[in-house]
């Protein structure tokens, strides 16, 4: 009885070192099912490690890759776009959500300049540099305003574009980053999908279809009812059921 | 009797008034052909009608190699539909090709009122032989039609009727078969037409239609208003398919009758025609066609094929030519011509054994206002499991309705750089006879290595709402402020302002000290009170010189004096020392205090 806590203490330790091998392992035995044609147990194992792992875009391709030979469409375009929230840059995973969407019946995700951007850089790095050379800039041109040293035009033109600069990039990565730019984004998963409401009302008129697997972003709930505006412009009431936002809740 | 003279008097006013606001009307020029394809001898009209002017000057004759173009006619029509005015002035060419080909009839100047108006040009082909045998060329941008007379119904004077022409009266199951829906209008007839007609039937499908073309045409020798509507068709099954007519809304203001009671007076009156007209919905239908459809043949079907039906030809690109560490290089294929680009599935790529492939991405470009002609162009992202010389080749098979038979088109492997490894050594290429297409390497383990593909984020939130990008953030903006604030100080101090708010608190400490100083030393107290207020050495001259330039009442100045005095009997008198009394204390203090207060 004495030596317990020692001895759990001791099994934390171990627990501790071991997890990520055990969670390792998960995946590897849900990507050897996966081989193997188990798509639906492979895809448990999948979402298993993505509770106990930090989300990783090819997790989540694997797991939207599994969805799909089970011939749960719009949970893969659900899987495929968290993958590219994730790694906008996963060629893969575009190619694969286009090709779900598809067959769910859905246009095409279009591209714009926010996804030329995403291509080229990646968004923490992009928001990282921007904060560097802001502060940078701001205390550069703090000190040279109060110090005033003689011929320093030039040091404060450089203070001053590292400002801008550091600014600008913040701007760009706030604009573009779909960690931000989705955060209200949610995704229509309910056989035959959803309406589109006048006012939240059962009965109230109906101003549009929401198919199975396509976007919407929520702007506001009330009760059991989101108001959301489709891609196409259209804005009205829904029902929260069967919606499930792009980005996991923390 | 008197009240007709008076309305027959207001009425010869009101008519030729209403006749000069016409003028105003806007100016438009229209030209057309009455058919733009004839044979070598066979005369067609150009139309040229001129809106909303009185008078236009147009050429007696026209340029063109293996034409000959003169004007035959001119004609002016006034109409007046609900007391608004216009005028059309029609101007009729004959047009007499000499000889076989494609002609175009350049545009040329019409001066209406001082001002130049430019036609449009226009194309007409001859042939030398009957219209009836002649096969439809494609012309660039435009939809292949063949020349249909108009239907028997504008033999009848109608003032409305529609024609729906096929490109062709056979084709087969999958092929674009444009058509063209063609609502004709007598010019006499103003209204509103709808913006699409009304087109669908069963065992074909309809494309979308082109924006209605708007042109005048002599038909009959009368002059008609043609909207044009192109689509295409896409037959889905066998058979001999009907296609039903097509139909278009229009709101036309047809000639009606004058007023009951007023019939007499308007029939005497030469007012132009419309004066009295109103709005009737009509319904304008086509006539309807017939179309043998053939299902494609199964004999000597691709592999491959993957639907697309017409006349096609194929190139390939890579980019980037080099990619390391397993990145993806996109071989972009592009399959241009006439057909059905919405129903063909994307080309196959062969050898592609040393490659991850994933479904292509496409985009169509259509270069006419249907679809039926256009660039597709596929996007394959490869991703090379080893390090690769090659791309795979490329297949595309199509069905070619002209010869009846299936086409496969092939694209050789482009040269590519890819490794798997930034660091790899370049494996050896193995030497190869010009023309065959490369040995593909072996093939590795079939575990799809995504994570090697994949990297970006590896949490939700974004870096902006991360508690430790916000806490750096919130440090170096304190920082910040603090630097600031540093410096903002120093600056202060040195400023005039700072040195006279640290003197008035010193003051104001001094007068506090002189509050508690024992007796002897008051006058010292009281001599150090006076030196911080007046900013000056603590000497009785300096102080004295200081007082009487002050601004201060003369009162508070002798006080002032006295007290200098006082400390310097404190000082140097005999006896050392003063010791004042709890008034005189009272009084000093009270006069200081007033002082320090003063600004």
């Amino acid at each position: 009885m004495k030596n317990n806590p020692l001895r759990l203490l001791l099994a934390l330790a171990l627990a501790i070192l071991f997890a990520p091998d055990l969670r390792a392992d998960s995946l590897a035995d849900a990507r050897a099912r996966y081989a193997d044609g188990e798509y639906e147990q492979a895809a448990k194992l999948f979402e298993k490690s993505l509770e106990s792992l930090p989300p990783q875009a090819s997790v989540l391709f694997e797991l939207a890759r599994c969805l799909r030979q089970t011939g749960q469409e719009s949970r893969a375009a659900l899987n495929f776009r968290r993958a590219l929230v994730l790694d906008p840059r996963f060629a893969p995973a575009r190619a694969a959500l286009i090709e779900t969407n598809t067959d769910l019946g859905l246009p095409k995700p279009g591209k714009n300049w926010r996804d030329q951007v995403l291509e080229r850089i990646p968004m923490d790095s992009l928001t990282l540099a921007g904060a560097v050379l802001f502060w940078l800039g701001v205390f550069a041109v703090t000190l040279l305003v109060f110090l005033r040293p003689s011929n320093a035009k030039g040091r404060f033109a450089l203070g001053i574009l590292c400002l801008a600069g550091g600014a600008a990039a913040l701007a760009l990565a706030w604009s573009c980053d779909p960690r931000v730019t989705d955060r209200n984004t949610a995704l229509v998963l309910t056989t035959g999908g959803a309406s589109l409401l006048s006012a939240p009302a059962d009965q109230s008129e109906k101003i549009a279809a929401m198919p199975d697997g396509s976007t919407v972003t929520i702007l506001s709930q009330r009760g059991r009812w989101f108001y959301g505006r489709l891609p196409d412009g259209k804005r009205g009431w829904f029902l929260t059921e069967g919606i499930i936002p792009l980005i996991p809740p923390a | 009797m008197t009240g007709n003279f008076y309305m027959k008097r207001a009425l010869a006013i009101l008519v030729p008034l209403l006749l000069t606001v016409s003028s105003l009307c806007a100016q438009e020029i229209v030209a057309g052909l009455s058919s733009n394809r004839t044979q070598v001898g066979g005369p067609v009209q150009l139309v040229v009608t001129v809106r909303g002017a009185r008078g236009a000057d147009v050429p007696q004759t026209l340029s063109a190699n293996g034409l000959q173009i003169k004007l035959t006619g001119r004609s002016t029509q006034f109409e007046m539909r609900n007391f608004k005015m216009s005028s059309t002035l029609t101007y009729t060419y004959m047009v007499l090709p000499q000889a076989e080909g494609e002609f175009t009839i350049p545009s040329f100047d019409v001066l209406i009122e001082g001002k130049t108006y430019r036609t449009q040009a226009m194309r007409l082909s001859v042939s030398g032989s009957s219209l009836a045998s002649q096969s439809p060329s494609l012309p660039q941008n435009t939809a292949p039609f063949p020349s249909a007379p108009p239907p028997s119904s504008a033999q009848d004077g109608r003032s409305f009727f529609g024609d729906l022409v096929l490109a062709k009266k056979s084709a087969y199951v999958g092929e674009v078969v444009p058509v063209d829906l063609r609502f004709y209008f007598n010019a006499r007839v103003g209204g509103q037409v709808g913006e699409r007609p009304n087109f669908s039937g069963e065992g074909f499908t309809v494309q979308k239609f082109s924006n209605a073309a708007k042109r005048e045409q002599v038909v009959n020798e009368a002059n008609y208003v043609v909207f044009s509507f192109q689509s295409a068709i896409t037959p889905v099954k066998a058979g001999a398919l009907d296609i039903p007519p097509a139909s278009l809304d229009a709101r036309l203001q047809v000639p009606g009758k004058a007023p009951q009671g007023f019939d007499d007076f308007f029939s005497n009156l030469p007012l132009p025609q419309g004066m009295f007209s109103e709005a009737q919905d009509v319904r304008v239908e086509t006539n309807t066609q017939k179309l043998e459809v053939t299902a494609l043949p199964k004999d000597g079907r691709p592999a491959d094929f993957s639907g697309a039906v017409g006349k096609f030809a194929m190139e390939a690109s890579v980019s980037p030519t080099k990619a390391s560490g397993g990145e993806p290089v996109t071989l972009r294929v592009k399959v241009s011509g006439q057909g059905n680009f919405e129903g063909m599935g994307a080309p196959t790529l062969v050898g592609d054994e040393g490659w991850r492939s994933y479904p292509p991405s496409d985009k169509f470009h259509s270069a006419d206002a249907i679809g039926f002609t256009g660039e597709k162009s596929f996007e394959f992202p490869i991703i090379a499991r080893q390090d690769q010389t090659r791309t795979p080749g490329v297949r595309f098979s199509f069905f070619d309705p002209s010869t009846g038979k299936y086409t496969t088109l092939t694209q050789d492997p482009l040269p590519v750089d890819a490794r798997v490894g930034a660091s790899a050594t370049p494996p050896p290429v193995p030497s190869q006879p010009a023309g065959t297409a490369a040995t593909p390497p072996p093939v590795p383990p079939s575990t799809p290595d995504i994570t090697a593909m994949s990297g970006g984020a590896s949490s939700w939130t974004a870096l902006f709402f991360r508690k430790g990008f916000l806490a750096a953030n919130a440090a170096f903006a304190l920082a910040w402020l603090a630097v600031v604030s540093l410096f903002s100080i120093r600056l202060f101090s040195a400023s005039g302002a700072g040195r006279t708010l640290a003197r008035k608190k010193q003051s104001r400490q001094a007068l506090a000290q002189l509050r508690k100083a024992a007796p002897d030393s008051f006058y010292d107290e009281v001599s150090r009170f006076l030196s911080l207020r007046f900013d000056a050495p603590c000497d009785q001259a300096s102080l004295a010189e200081r007082i009487a330039a002050s601004s201060f009442p003369a009162e508070i100045k002798a006080s002032l004096h006295q007290m200098l005095e006082r400390h310097a009997e404190s000082k140097f008198a005999a006896g050392r020392g003063v010791s004042p009394s709890a008034e005189e204390r009272g009084s000093v203090l009270a006069t200081l205090t007033k002082l320090r207060d003063e600004k």
